[in-house]
């Protein structure tokens, strides 16, 4: 119930965004028709049409209502399991009502129907005059004249006709449109995974005591988790430590309330997920888990109605004291996640669960919210689990559970690379000229508007061929803005970036990036696709795509394999392959080791140092982080506030 | 910047989605649900009755509120030359086509009675997107879900499961940020990649269809992902509940606009009719 009601939000806000094309906002649409109840279609299109009347007034709830009413007949015909004469039958019917309809509020609202005639037949009345004085065409004005003449005399007609005919148009292509995406969406594994077990039992999660607890999710022949005997009590702070795979994330769906499929648990009462004196879950994305859009109803969101918690105090213990007005859109990964504490905290839980919680948090934020979390059951009555892969991070806590799991990590399917160390493309940075230069770069984001904001101040700098340059900087510090405008995706306000002498923005492509968000640079539905889609190759060019497979030390068995089956390190590594088979000049990397495991980062580095090494490739690192990247960067650039900071002198940046 | 040995760009003023002005004022301050209702109301007036008199009145409550509410003039977003030349050409058209009235210049009898119309019909649009700017423009969008549900609160006695439908306009105005981002992304990543050039008309038309496929399947894996963790997120707090921390009560202001907004809409109803009645 919970995922629907957002995907009702979410779907939601595409449609006003591809009503832009008219046609295929009823995709969207049509697929919530099919997978969930009308009721939910018609609780997105309240939200989408609200969202519509803000940003176009009335005629973009219009243009809401009629994307839903062509999406949901399409939906709920694909659900019937029914073909296209189907579709044919029932948008002409459906058509023909729109028409009525149409025609009805026009007759209705005269004024308007003369208004919207009257500048019509001006600006056609107009243009034959114009017509008429040219010679040989004052015949077909005064064909024009009276065309129109007669088809405003049969008005209702025309437009009940066009009504009818534009909405099984608009049917037939997204039947179509939705037919080719659900098939794209059939293989995408459902990454909901938390349940409501509703119980009639008080709340009581603690003490829990796990005898001989495994987990093996449907259709796989494998224990994601276990077998494990494991307890939990009050007043304990808990690290669970393991790689990718081995189960932790399973051990919390198990603690949340979900039944294992091998073993017992045993807890005094119901797990109450959410609930007060239950337990709460903290989770990986600061930015989904996060519901409120002020810092303050984020506290309060899907409290029981009438329940007053103490914003102030609960804001003030993880350190966002005075936050309370703020949008919650503005807020940092790290005090997004804090905020998640505090949300969480207000339902006064006996076990918190955090899984994974600081991987997409910088090296400050991390510390911050460590911190916070550390002192959790000495200031309340609860048990804390702390799910982690850094096994740092588990030093504050009382003891330590390490899972091994059956799992199998990213590397299974690593290539062994040698790593000789070989001087012979190595060029000297410093010398010649250089591959990308930064000249004097300054950004501001909508700019002249009263919203603009200076993302970046006079930033100068070149990068040579061969180099490894690290941008580094905290947050909203600019890196972001500083890579788009190095792949040329955007045009910096003041100064230039050039790349051999010429605008960057003027050859996109030439420079590689590689998002933080790697998902979305997959575009293809198959690994083979993707590569050979990203590098300009043909796909049926399976000795290419093996290569470029090889050469990220990814094995060529992978190519058949969904995108959407990958890990994160194999994401990664894919996009890479794509991107390095059309021999980038200058090979951008944001935040290439954000959330992934440490065998997995280890091995990404290793493939990373090695095409530097032997292949001369200039790789520019933007990243929060140092850790691990001073071998693969010996230059390091600091950003703070969208300025360049000066650097202690590190090796080679005297350019 | 002063230093910059290269001239700052004309840059195009973007247009900004549902972010209000920074800065407060007295229509910052108004009650989210008044400033809907006003919005609301003066759309179906217009839509009724577009005469000039209703055109005007809200175009003199549109100044007003742009007046006391400090909108500069570059929260605009700057239109593309075509739209200004699609325009210009309209209203040209629009004079040749010489309806009465007439206006003499010199020997020259324009009319101008096409042009009205074409004029009036342009300030009908502008007035109605205006409105809608106006709220954008100066209500944060955490208001606006507690105000459709306290607005909506009379519909709760037909079932009407309004509660529902106000989380899910706050769930998607929260998602709303982050979905851009996400689109941006996937935009840029689509520049990033060669253009795979297809021969004949046949095969290019079909590369383009599967293109607008994959991208709309693309962008809606990104969305149902974003909703799955929703869903988790929301689950984990035990399911849909308040959403809101501080409770909105009407002021004084509020009621004020209110009257003044009826006062408007009668006032130009009555005009209308009389205007009816006299020819």
């Amino acid at each position: 119930m919970a995922a629907l009601s957002a995907a009702t939000a979410i779907i939601a806000v595409i449609v006003p965004l591809a009503a832009g094309l008219s046609l295929l906002g009823g995709v969207p649409m049509g697929l919530l028709a099919y997978r969930y109840r009308i009721r939910v279609l018609v609780a997105s299109t309240v939200a989408a049409g609200v969202i519509a009347f803000l940003v176009g007034g009335a005629g973009g709830l219009m243009t809401v209502l009629h994307c839903s009413y062509v999406g949901g007949l399409t939906g709920v015909v694909k659900r019937r399991r029914r073909g296209t004469p189907t579709v044919l039958v029932a948008s002409l019917g459906a058509g023909l009502l729109v028409g009525v309809v149409a025609v009805a509020a026009l007759a209705i609202l005269t004024p308007l129907r003369n208004l919207i005639f009257a500048s019509m037949s001006a600006n056609v009345d107009g243009t034959a005059a114009v017509l008429a004085r040219i010679p040989y065409l004052s015949g077909a004005a005064h064909e024009l004249k009276l065309f129109f003449a007669t088809a405003l005399d049969y008005w209702p007609w025309i437009v009940g006709g066009g009504s009818a005919v534009s909405i099984v148009v608009a049917n037939l292509v997204s039947w179509w449109v939705l037919s080719r995406v659900l098939a794209r969406l059939a293989g995408i594994p459902d990454v909901h995974r938390l349940e409501t077990a509703i119980s009639a039992d008080p709340v009581g999660p603690l003490p829990v005591r796990l005898d001989e607890v495994g987990f093996r999710y449907p259709s796989t022949d494998t224990d994601a988790l276990g077998p494990v005997t494991l307890h939990f009590d009050t007043g304990e702070h808990v690290a669970v430590t393991g790689a990718n795979g081995s189960g932790k994330t399973t051990l919390m769906l198990v603690l949340a309330g979900r039944e294992p499929t091998k073993g017992v648990v045993r807890r005094p009462g119901a797990v109450g997920l959410g609930q007060r004196g239950g337990t709460a879950v903290i989770m990986q994305h600061p930015e989904s888990q996060v519901l409120g859009t002020r810092v303050a109803d984020d506290v309060v969101w899907g409290l029981p109605p009438g329940r007053r918690v103490d914003i102030e105090r609960l804001l003030g213990e993880v350190g966002l004291d005075g936050l309370g007005e703020r949008d919650t859109d503005g807020l940092s990964g790290g005090e997004l996640q804090r905020l998640a504490v505090a949300a969480a905290l207000a339902r006064e839980p006996a076990l918190l669960i955090a899984d994974e919680v600081t991987s997409m948090v910088d090296q400050q934020g991390r510390a911050a919210l460590l911190g916070v979390l550390a002192g959790l059951t000495t200031r309340h009555r609860m048990a804390l689990v702390h799910i982690t892969h850094y096994d740092l991070e588990a030093a504050s806590a009382d003891r330590t559970i390490h899972l091994s799991g059956h799992g199998s990590s990213d590397n299974a399917a690593m290539v062994g690379v040698a790593a000789a160390p070989a001087a012979t493309v190595a060029a000297d940075p410093g010398r010649g000229a250089p591959v990308l230069e930064v000249d004097d770069v300054g950004h501001v984001y909508a700019a002249g508007t009263p919203w603009a904001t200076t993302a970046l101040r006079n930033v100068t700098f070149a990068v040579h061929h061969g180099d490894g340059v690290l941008i580094h900087g905290g947050n909203g510090s600019g890196k972001s803005t500083l890579a788009w405008i190095m792949a040329g995706l955007t045009a910096p306000t003041t100064g230039a970036c050039l790349l051999n002498g010429q605008p960057v923005t003027e050859q996109v492509g030439a420079v590689a990036l590689s998002f933080q968000a790697t998902r979305l640079q997959l575009m293809r539905g198959r690994v083979g696709d993707e590569i050979a889609s990203s590098a300009g190759f043909s796909a049926h060019d399976t000795a290419r795509i093996a290569s470029s497979l090889a050469a990220v030390g990814l094995d060529a068995v992978l190519a058949d394999r969904r995108v959407d089956q990958l890990s994160g390190g194999q994401m990664r590594r894919v996009v890479l392959a794509g991107m390095l088979a059309r021999a980038p000049s200058v090979l951008i990397l944001d935040e290439p080791l954000a959330g992934l495991d440490a065998a997995s980062q280890q091995g990404l580095l290793r493939v990373l140092e090695d095409l530097r090494r032997h292949a001369g490739l200039t790789m520019v690192v933007i990243s929060h982080d140092f850790a691990g990247l001073e071998d693969l960067c010996p230059r390091t650039i600091e950003l703070s506030d969208g300025a360049l900071q000066p650097v202690p002198a590190p090796a080679g940046s005297a350019s | 910047m002063t230093t910059s040995r290269k001239q700052s760009r004309q840059q195009r003023r973007p247009v900004v989605l549902l972010r209000p002005i920074p800065g407060g004022s007295a229509i910052h301050d108004l009650w989210a649900g008044t400033k809907l209702l006003v919005m609301l109301s003066f759309s179906v007036l217009l839509a009724c009755l577009p005469g000039w008199v209703p055109i005007g009145l809200v175009a003199v409550w549109l100044g007003a509120a742009v007046w006391v509410a400090h909108i500069p003039r570059g929260a605009l977003p700057s239109l593309p030359r075509w739209v200004w030349f699609v325009l210009l050409l309209g209203n040209l058209a629009a004079v040749f086509s010489g309806r009465p009235p007439f206006i003499e210049i010199g020997s020259v009898a324009i009319g101008v009675g096409g042009l009205l119309e074409v004029l009036r019909f342009t300030g009908l649009s502008l007035v109605l997107l205006g409105l809608a700017a106006m709220v954008s423009w100066t209500t944060n969008v955490a208001e606006v879900a507690p105000a459709i549900a306290t607005l909506g609160r009379p519909l709760r006695r037909f079932r009407v499961p309004i509660d529902e439908w106000a989380v899910g306009l706050g769930l998607a105005l929260r998602a709303f940020p982050m979905l851009i981002t996400e689109f941006r992304l996937l935009y840029a990543a689509r520049r990033l990649r060669p253009r795979e050039v297809q021969q004949g008309r046949w095969r290019r038309y079909r590369h383009w269809v599967v293109e607008v496929v994959d991208l709309i399947a693309a962008a809606i894996t990104v969305a149902l992902r974003r909703a799955d963790e929703m869903g988790d997120a929301i689950t984990a707090r035990g399911g849909a509940g308040q959403f809101s921390a501080v409770s909105t009560r009407l002021t004084r202001r509020d009621w004020v606009v209110l009257g003044l907004c009826a006062t408007t809409c009668v006032g130009a109803v009555l005009s209308e009719l009389a205007w009816v009645s006299t020819t």
